[in-house]
Formats: structure tokens, sequence, C-alpha cells
């Protein structure tokens, strides 16, 4: 069997703290729009940093229709709106189709973390016999996309690839490759991650939130703001989207993946790593760095991320990458963990679909060392064939995945 | 996307960390023997709560294989994984010259991470407070952190993954691994998985009902026996080398298997009855039909059965299905009888204890199976070690919530 | 013993209790002026995980300044010493 098939990306659903839904998202993305505001899910007195990108308006029952949808998780929840929201956006009806065929792979950092901090505070408060079995039945990570699977009744893949911040575009390159395979019709995959005391904490130890904004690639950022969301892709091969007359948003003509091996929340100073994965990528998809109109990127606010994120662009794209613009939409959404690089590919989809990118918020001031075209604070107008996606991860992973419009793709 | 011609996938090496030592012979050797690893040291915790240690490797030595560096940064789960690729690497022939040259990959699977390492840090922030919290355990709070640092221990700069499926996790990152080399993404990846032994998991599983000793007169733990009343939680770190065939033999290396096929699938209906063996079953089919492989090809499986009541019946029934009328020849082992549940690991174990059985002829009996499930009884059910000759072998794995993985490993494909 | 007569020397043997307890390396081995980076070897997470060790030990907590200012043996001494005796001032 061949590894051939081109892949569609046909529905697009998710949910985020400045929007739900594609058109609400991207209308809110296009212009501006911030999710920040004081952390309301737990108390942060004890805390430097108060700020964080939750979700407010976020009701599950309106898409958790299953009877067990209360004692599902929140990230189970965003996930299976995300889904549910998809496949309504690409006019698939599940009652028509072989539902063995249909697969689900989520990324993710946390999983379920509220299982967790209950579980922990119960412990330190001496409630043990208060734990039952929900703990284990919806706490490890691999229920989001089980419980996405047991929603829906999907009888296919299912899984869980819990790479941190990167983990949307594995669960998407993944996702391409098995259908490429044959071993699947359509796949729905994406990433998925709530607001975690535990996730805010250690980035709070790390020093590395910040106080009010995100500012991506400016001079004066001061790190990244945890948040929450979850973004979930509708693929199935080209063929079947022509056949059944889908709207086709654009293709996922290839990624590459590589790792640091070098540090567990640092990546390596020399960006080879990233650009290795961004070289890699475009050689699976048949692609010169000149062809790439759009970068959506890590971008996450931090002083090292962006600048090594340049270093890696430029190594990999050369005297291109001064041509090619690059926004952060973690700089309105926050850093919305494993959903992060979901989102950012439906970015990258809705750009090619309608010839607009995002901006990248509150940049105000040049960095000597960030010094390319970071679409500053404006929404533009730009053709786009060719964008690619990266996401970079704790333990030196590295991500890239190339989207295309249709007939550019590498045959 | 561009094309690429399937490649054959070998498996050239392999490591492991379990209760029944790290060489792949002396744990075969024992499984053989009929000992039982995962023993039963019950112990108190601070919270006043009794629980059984089964399954935690008391004699376990990190720097043994992990030299020259503090290992403070690595958690247990970590420690296990890496020092299972320290040894899958020096048994494969990879050392670290050839790494720097060539970027290996790393499939980890794995149901819980370090679910101790994410709970002592949240409990820290609780008691102490957010400032005293430990920046590096931090780092090992992702639940794929054993992957990043086994990569970084070892220069593994090729695709770095994890696979979260539950107790299938581990099988699952083989056939994950299997596919990349296969499309030619990767030359070389260390596939496999590692879960320690904690409170938390034991604990977790005992209030889910699902462990041999939550509130059952009588604890037994033994695959498909009729008198299981669950499984026993253990650990373990294993990892199996695969490669590009043409690579592994231009490289000079030993094969010691090949990777014929691979499915997994979850069922949605996994607790409704006349439906729970559905998706083991698709499994196995797929597996065999990938492999282009029919059930009287397969010579013995090496089934996930774990004294879970339901688990280990619909497993059966699902091989009685698959294999309708060779059921009651195919020889079936079941490892766990020997070594207790290791989630992320026992993928690889299962496939490490695979490639003995085809090596030394002898397929290991389910340690303490004396009266097997009366649903079962016609299957071929191997209560002492078995002479078989294996070309090929099938490896299950099921999960306690509706996901089941299968694949398939035949013997070294013959050099033209 | 008051905070403010606490001995140097007694600030520097905690600090280096820290270092061992976080890298294995024995407190002995640790030069009064070690670096952190090109004596010690220590990546950016070690550094922190000391410093917290260290706010730990003597009941404070840096500004991110503060923390990014530490690269030595002597620097985490210093910082001690000054916000011992500013919380005994």
């Amino acid at each position: 069997m061949t590894h051939s098939s081109a892949v569609a990306v046909t529905g697009l659903g998710m949910v985020t703290s400045i929007g739900t839904g594609r058109q609400k998202f991207w209308d809110a993305v296009l212009g501006g729009r911030c999710g920040f505001g004081p952390v309301k899910s737990f108390d942060t007195h004890k805390y430097r940093v108060h700020v964080g990108a939750e979700i407010s308006d976020f009701c599950a029952d309106d898409y958790v229709l299953e009877p067990q949808s209360a004692s599902i998780g929140r990230t189970s929840q965003l996930a299976i709106a995300a889904s549910r929201l998809a496949l309504q956006d690409g006019s698939l009806d599940l009652s028509s189709v072989n539902r063995s065929r249909v697969g689900v792979y989520v990324g993710t950092t946390s999983g379920e973390p509220h299982c967790i901090e209950r579980f922990d505070e119960r412990y330190v408060q001496g409630r043990m016999d208060e734990v039952g079995a929900e703990f284990l039945n919806g706490y490890p990570c691999h229920v989001v996309p089980f419980h996405i699977a047991h929603e829906l009744d999907l009888a296919g893949e299912v899984m869980m690839i819990p790479t941190a911040c990167a983990a949307g575009n594995y669960a998407i390159a993944h996702a391409c490759d098995l259908l490429g395979h044959g071993k699947a019709d359509y796949m729905l995959a994406g990433g998925a991650d709530s607001f975690s005391r535990i996730t805010y904490t250690g980035f709070a130890r790390l020093g590395a939130i910040a106080p009010e904004l995100c500012q991506p690639f400016d001079r004066n950022r001061k790190g990244m703001i945890p948040g929450e969301g979850a973004a979930i892709l509708l693929l199935e091969p080209t063929t079947r989207a022509v056949a059944r007359g889908a709207r086709i948003y654009c293709e996922i003509a290839g990624y590459g993946l590589s790792c640091d091996a070098h540090h567990m929340t640092a990546a390596h100073p020399d960006g080879e790593g990233a650009a290795r994965a961004i070289r890699l990528a475009l050689q699976h998809s048949g692609l010169e760095p000149r062809d790439v109109d759009y970068i959506s990127a890590h971008g996450t606010g931090t002083l090292t991320n962006d600048r090594l994120e340049t270093i890696a662009v430029k190594k990999a794209l050369g005297s291109h990458a001064y041509n090619v613009p690059i926004s952060s939409v973690k700089s309105m959404l926050g850093h919305t963990m494993g959903a992060a690089s979901a989102i950012e590919a439906a970015v990258c989809a809705l750009a090619i679909a309608y010839g607009r990118i995002p901006p990248t918020m509150h940049w105000r001031d040049r960095d000597s060392e960030c010094d390319l075209d970071y679409v500053a604070n404006s929404a533009r107008n730009h053709e786009v064939r060719v964008a690619m996606n990266n996401a970079y991860a704790f333990g030196g992973n590295n991500s890239s995945l190339i989207l295309t419009a249709r007939s550019s793709s590498a045959s | 996307m561009k094309t690429a011609m399937k490649k054959r996938v070998v498996i050239t090496g392999v490591g492991l960390v379990s209760c029944l030592g790290t060489s792949s012979a002396l744990f075969h050797r024992q499984l053989c023997g009929g000992t039982d690893g995962a023993g039963r040291i019950v112990e108190g915790d601070p919270q006043g709560m009794r629980i059984p240690l089964a399954g935690r490797i008391s004699c376990f030595e990190p720097e043994l294989y992990l030299k020259g560096r503090s290992l403070r940064p690595l958690d247990r789960t970590g420690q296990l994984l890496a020092s299972a690729a320290q040894m899958a690497l020096d048994n494969s022939g990879w050392a670290a010259e050839a790494l720097r040259r060539t970027d290996v990959g790393l499939v980890l699977g794995t149901m819980f991470g370090s679910m101790h390492t994410i709970s002592e840090f949240d409990r820290r922030c609780l008691i102490e407070g957010p400032a005293c919290v430990s920046p590096m355990n931090f780092a090992n709070t992702v639940i794929n952190s054993a992957a990043g640092q086994t990569a970084i221990w070892h220069n593994l700069r090729g695709m770095n993954s994890t696979t979260a499926t539950g107790a299938t996790s581990g099988l699952v990152a083989i056939g994950y691994a299997a596919d990349l080399i296969q499309c030619g993404r990767q030359t070389a990846i260390l596939a496999g998985g590692a879960d320690e032994f904690c409170f938390e998991a034991s604990y977790g599983l005992e209030r889910a009902g699902l462990s041999s000793n939550a509130g059952h007169e009588a604890e037994c733990f033994t695959p498909f026996d009729a008198r299981r009343s669950g499984m026993r939680l253990a650990e373990a770190g294993a990892l199996v080398v695969l490669e590009d065939w043409d690579s592994a033999l231009a490289r000079g290396a030993t094969v010691l298997g090949e990777i014929r096929g691979h499915a997994n699938c979850y069922n949605p209906k996994w607790n409704q009855p006349g439906h729970s063996a559905r998706g083991i079953i698709r499994a196995m089919r797929g597996a065999l039909e990938d492999a282009r492989l029919s059930p009287p090809e397969i010579d013995y499986i090496s089934a996930g059965a774990n004294g879970s009541l339901a688990g280990d019946r619909n497993e059966g029934l699902a091989i009685k299905a698959v294999f309708n009328g060779q059921s009651d020849q195919v020889p079936i082992t079941a490892i766990k009888s020997g070594i207790g549940e290791t989630l992320g690991a026992a993928g690889a174990l299962q496939a490490i204890d695979l490639l003995e059985t085809m090596c030394s002829g002898t397929l290991p009996g389910i340690a303490g199976l004396e009266q097997v499930d009366a649903e079962l009884a016609d299957l071929n059910l191997c209560c002492k070690p078995t002479c078989v000759d294996v070309d090929s072998g099938m490896i299950s794995s099921v999960g306690f919530d509706g996901h089941a993985c299968s694949l398939i490993i035949s013997k070294p494909p013959a050099q033209v | 013993m008051e905070k403010e007569h606490m001995d140097i020397e007694v600030i520097r043997t905690k600090v280096k209790q820290s270092i061992n307890r976080v890298t294995g390396i024995e407190a002995a081995a640790i030069s009064d002026t070690a670096s952190y980076d090109a004596d010690l070897g220590l990546d950016s997470l070690a550094i922190l995980e000391i410093a917290v060790d260290v706010e730990t030990q003597f009941k404070f907590q840096a500004s991110d300044e503060e923390l990014s200012s530490i690269h030595t043996v002597e620097d985490a001494v210093s910082l001690v010493k000054k916000r011992l005796s500013v919380e005994v001032g």
C-alpha cells in the first residue's frame, strides 16, 4: 500500500477565549481581540502573576449530549465541542459513514488536570476516602479522545499524543499518515487543554509568565500567558472530499519533526533542531523555502523562544525569511498548551482559504534579534498558497506542519 | 505528500528494566520457570492506607545504566525508560558515535507519564505555596517527559513522540514507530514504553475496582483463571529498536525479528453486553490484514490478559472469534501472570518475550493457571512452558476502557 | 542563631548543600568562587532549582531580577546575606 493520498482540511472547530466556532474565532483573531484577564479558576494571591486566558463562556451541555457528561473533565468537554463544531463546519453527517473508519487523534499537555488537582486536594486534606472510580475513569490523558469517540460513537483509531506544546501538530501529522495509509476515511485531529493550576504554577515558578500582556517578538516582551482551548480539524483524502462536494480549506502537504535532545524546558541555543524540522517539512512537502507565504509562529512571548525561533526560521529559509510574514496568535489567545498548534493550524487553513493573515498584537518596539515581519497589530490581506505552522515543546520537540492551497500541493 | 516506497521494519535490539531483571534471556527463562516477579509487599502510606507495593522493582539501580551525570533531573518513569534505552542501544550496536551521525527517534507509550511527579509537584504547591515548587519537577509534569529526558540522555535527535491509549499505549507506540519507518520518515526508532509504580496509580486502580485486591474475598490475579479477581499493578521500562531492514543490514546489525503488521481501534460500546469483545476482534483482524497473514499462520498468541474479569474474558472471546477453528490449537500465553500489569511497558515486554520464544522454541506457561474460566475452556491456554516453532506470533493488548491493539512479529526476513 | 549574625561561612555552607542536593556534586568539591555554568556545568533549570532550594532554606523569595543575576556560588551567598540583613533591618 503506497502512502500517497493528498489530505484535505474540510472542517474546523474550535473553542477559545476569544470565540467559539470557526466564524466567530476567525473574526476575533483578525480583529485583534484578546482573551486575557485575571485568573478566576483558582486563587492567585500567593503568586506574583495573576493573568491568564481562560474561556469564560463555555457551556458543556450545548455540545456534550451523552448522559455521562457531568462526569467528564473540562478538557474532554472542550474537545468534544470542537469535534462537533468541526463536523458541522465540514458538513459531515456521521450517520452516513462507516464509523469504524473514523478516527480521533488529540494532542495535549496536561490531559485532565482538574482530576489530579482534586485528588491532591483530598490527599492534603486527609479526605482520600472521597476518591472514587471517577478518578481512574476520568484522569489519564487518553480519556480525552476516548470521550470524543464515545460521544460520537466512533470506532476507528483513537489516540492521545501528549507531546505537550507541539501536540496539535503531532496529532494532525499522524492523522494524515493514517489517512495516507488508507486505514481511515476521516480523521478528527487536533488538540485540547483546560486551564491548569499545575501548569500555571510551574510556568510562574520558571518566571515565564508575563504580568499583563503577551507580546511575541517585541523588544519588551515579558513572557507567555497560560490559557486553555481546543481545536479539531476534520481531515479526509482530497479525493473523498471532492467526491462528496465538501468545501476544502486547504491540504496538508507534509510535516517535519525533530528533537533537540538538549534541555527539557529551553530550546537549543543554535536553533538547529527547529530549523531541521522546518527543512524536513519542506522536503516532505516537495517545496522550497521560497514557496512559503506565511508562518504561524510558536511565538510564546518569552525572551528565549521568540529569539531562537527567529534564528531557526532564518537558518531554514535563508534570506526568504525576510519576505515571509510571521504572526503569533498567542498574542491574543495566550498559550493554550496542547491546543495551541491545532488552533494555529486552523489559522493557517483559514489564511489560505480567505487570503487574510492575523496580526501579532501588542507589538510596539523592534528587537534587533527579532527583525522579521511579524504582521504587527493589524490583520493583512495576503495571498497564502503555502503556510507553515511551527510549534515547539518541552523535551526539545520541534514540529513544522505545511498546509497548502489545493493546486499548490506537490502531487 | 511525497510518496515513499514501503520499507520492511525489523527489530535489531531490545532493552528492559523489569521485576524479572534486565536481561531478555533471563526474563524469558524466569517466565518459563513460573517465577512470580511482581511479589506482594504491603507498605504503609503517609495517609495510613495500606497499599500493596506489588510490582515495584526493589532492586532498580539506574546509576548502573545511566552513568556520568546527575540523575536528579529524571524521575522514576524517566529513569526506567532511559535505562531501558541504554540497554536497547547497547544491544543493537548503536554507539554514541553513531548517534552523533544519525538522528535516531523515540516513541514512548505510557498511561500516566509520571503521575507521582505531577501529584507531588501539586501537593507541594498546596502545602508550601507556589513559590516552593520544584522547577526540575515541573519539567517532568508533562506526560511525555520521559521521552524528552531519554532523548537528552542518549542524544536521540530524530522524531520524538508519545502515545497514550491507556494500557495499550506501549504496543501502540511500536506500531506507530513501525509505520514511520515503513514510509521512510525515519531509519531507526526506539519504541516501547514505561510507567512507574506509584501510590497514586495503585490507589486509583483500587478505587475503580480493577485491582485484584479491591474488595474481593480471595485475591487472584492469574490471567484467564476462573478465580481471578483483577490485576496487579507493576512497573517496568522496555524498548525495542526498530529499523529499516536495508539500513540495518548496511550497518551489520543483528536482526531479531520483523514487524509484519498491526492495528488498533476503540470500541465505543466496550461496556455493553454483547459488544465488549468487538474492538479486540477488529484489532486482531486488522493486524492480520495489515500483515497479509491468515489466522492459521499465527503460531502463538501473547495475550495481554492480566487477571481482569472483563478484559480477560473479552480477549478470550475475541481469540475464539478470530481464530475460529484454530483457537483450540494456537497456543496462548499471558506473561502478565509473572510480571503484573506494567501498563506502558507491557507491549514491548510482550514483544521481547516473543523474540525470546522464537529463539528458544519454548513459550512460557501462564503462571498459576489451574482453573481455566469455563467460557474459555476451548482455548489452548498454556499452563506450562510449551515447545513451539514460531514463524509468526501475535501480541494482543487490551485496555481497561475500550481500546485494543494487536501486532504481529515474524522471524527475521531471509536475506537475498 | 539570629539572622543578622549568621556567619557568611554558614551561608556559604548551606548554599553548597543546596547545590549538592540538586546536582549531587559534593559540597567539598565546590569552590567558593565556582561559576554555575563554566565550572559546575549546570543548566538553567538546575540553577533555578538551586535558587528555589536556597530560598526555601533561608525563607525568602528572590525577585526575577535577583534570580537572573545569580551566576556563581558567590552571587548566591551575597544575595542571601543581603536579604537576611534586609529582613532584620
